[in-house]
């Protein structure tokens, strides 16, 4: 009985995407994808280039058909009934373009009235959305007129318009400065505490660890790691750290550094500096730290160079390369 | 909750029509409308020349260029439609809606026709109240002309949807829709009697006699088959680049 509400609860999830699968003609771009996102979860799809995250969303959102398997949205297939598979979500794909010849109102309002919205709540929501990504001067300028940046903000306003319960995301910063990026990081932080579910790619792991709860590792179209940011980066294997030291490390601090359990590569960065690629995780660093101040070394600093879940992607992203 | 396909079908026709008036499409179209009309109406008296006496023949000079502008309209209202969509990838902002692509087909073609069907109908109203004015009458042959004319457009615009689908490119679908039915059509319809085949067929050929009804039904059958086909290929097509 409990295995049948489970299945159940799995099947109606925002997004179950079952032994999803996609042929270019003899390219294969996605082999058998399973993925579920539950309610409120917000998911980083990340991968390389060409790994397939692009694939899979233009799949869920009825840009392209899967050439087996099926992908559904809160239970519904997309294939067999897009327009009810869709009416619940909002979605940024690459970096749309929008007619030129009509003003981000007018847009949001060809949008709304597709997805049967009151002219009231189109007026209320197109006030808040274009408020929301600083877009409110240009209102009713022409589209033509715009941007990349501005493009993308618009592309991330019709996204929020009918407040989804799932928002996919395609590379939402793409083009955007630095102050945009924050900004639209802001308001998929402001929704996933609002409780809804995100479905995100980027290529930007520091965006995806500051924003998601769970990663998705994508390559070759085959799903490497499913997990929680936290635990993932926990659980990476291997770091690297910067270590700097009051005195500069002589070459015997240095071959001293790589005979500690836990170092597998030690390499003098500068003066006083050390980069050192440790295995075992958080506990493994800690350990070498304990064992640099054992040794007598003075270390002022010691910080990771990029993150674990970085190192983590890098790791087998290598890997599924190698294979 | 997402409205009716009609009601969607009628959101996407009125922002096709937008998209021809403010494009200056629609402006385009009127300007040379208004340049026939009036060098037909301007230049015999100009030159010295008598106008047709009776209201058919005087008509008759204004229905010569109707094709034309019946596949002008083609070419501007209707051949990139649909292609356009992924040429110039709006398809990402409309395609994640909850709207079916059948939808947005008719949606547009609706409009289309609509566009088409004013333009037409301004030509042929200058036409009859210049006849009127001029002739001092009009004959129920007039409206034939147009009704007749008005068929022709529904096929020139179903054609236009299927190539519209079928094709990648907005240049590849515009041109090939003009030189359809401006050569290749003709052309066809210019050999095939020479193998005894009559081409009641190829609506460039279609004639007005004997029977207009069989060249109102072949043109009905141009515009529901593009249509339909149109339909067809591009639940089919993907936005993949």
């Amino acid at each position: 009985m409990e295995a049948v509400v489970e299945q159940s609860i799995t099947r109606d999830a925002p997004v179950h995407l079952e032994g999803l699968g996609k042929e270019y003609g003899h390219f294969t771009a996605l082999k058998a994808l399973d993925l579920t996102v539950a309610q409120g979860t917000s998911l980083g799809f990340l991968g390389p280039n060409g790994a397939g995250k692009s694939t899979t969303i233009k799949i869920m959102t009825n840009l392209i058909r899967p050439s087996r398997g099926r992908a559904s949205l809160f239970g519904i297939d997309v294939r067999r009934e897009p327009t009810r598979a869709l009416a619940r979500i909002g979605a940024v794909i690459e970096t749309p373009e929008f007619y030129g010849y009509l003003s981000p109102v007018e847009t949001l309002a060809y949008a709304g009235r597709l997805r049967g919205m009151s002219s009231k709540d189109l007026h209320n929501r197109s006030e808040a959305v274009l408020k929301e990504v600083k877009l409110t001067d240009w209102a009713d300028h022409r589209i033509q007129e715009f941007s990349k940046g501005m493009k993308q903000r618009l592309a991330i306003a019709q996204s929020l318009l009918n407040e989804p319960d799932l928002l996919i995301l395609d590379e939402p910063t793409s083009g955007l400065d630095p102050r945009g990026m924050a900004e639209v990081r802001d308001v998929i932080k402001s929704l996933k505490d609002q409780g809804r579910t995100i479905f995100m790619s980027s290529h930007l792991l520091g965006e995806v660890q500051e924003v998601c709860d769970d990663v998705a590792l994508l390559n070759h179209g085959e799903l490497l790691i499913r997990g929680s940011v936290r635990e993932l980066s926990r659980g990476a294997d291997t770091s690297l750290i910067q270590a700097t030291f009051l005195l500069s490390a002589t070459p015997q601090d240095l071959e001293a550094l790589a005979t500690l359990p836990g170092v597998e590569e030690v390499k003098a960065s500068g003066d006083s500096t050390v980069d050192l690629r440790i295995s075992g995780g958080e506990e493994g660093q800690a350990r070498v730290l304990e064992a640099m101040i054992g040794r007598g070394l003075k270390v002022i600093t010691y910080r990771p160079l990029g993150s674990s879940l970085e190192q983590l992607y890098l790791d087998r992203i290598q890997e599924s390369d190698r294979l | 909750m997402t409205p009716s396909p009609l009601a969607q079908i009628v959101t996407v026709a009125s922002y096709e029509i937008r998209k021809y008036i403010r494009g200056r499409r629609l402006l385009g179209m009127l300007i040379l409308l208004g340049l026939i009309v009036g060098l037909f109406v301007g230049l015999p008296p100009a030159l010295g020349i008598k106008y047709a006496s009776t209201p058919d023949a005087f008509v008759s000079t204004f229905a010569t260029f109707s094709g034309l502008l019946v596949v002008l309209g083609g070419v501007l209202f209707a051949a990139d439609a649909l292609v356009s969509e992924h040429e110039k990838r709006t398809g990402y902002f409309l395609f994640p809606n909850p709207v079916r692509r059948e939808v947005l087909v008719l949606g547009k073609i609706a409009a289309s026709l609509l566009v088409c069907t004013a333009v037409l109908s301004l030509y042929y109203g200058a036409a009859a109240i210049a006849a009127l004015a001029i002739t001092g009458s009009l004959t129920w042959d007039v409206g034939l002309s147009y009704v007749y004319t008005l068929g022709y457009m529904t096929a020139v615009v179903g054609v236009a949807y299927l190539l519209s689908a079928l094709l990648k490119g907005t240049v590849a679908a515009t041109v090939l829709t003009f030189f359809l039915f401006t050569l290749i059509f003709s052309i066809i319809g210019g050999i095939l009697p020479r193998a005894n085949v009559e081409p009641w067929f190829i609506p460039t050929s279609v004639g007005f006699v004997p029977d207009p009804a069989i060249s109102l039904l072949v043109f009905a059958a141009y515009a529901i088959a593009g249509g339909v086909l149109a339909i067809l290929l591009y639940r089919r097509r993907e936005l993949a680049s």
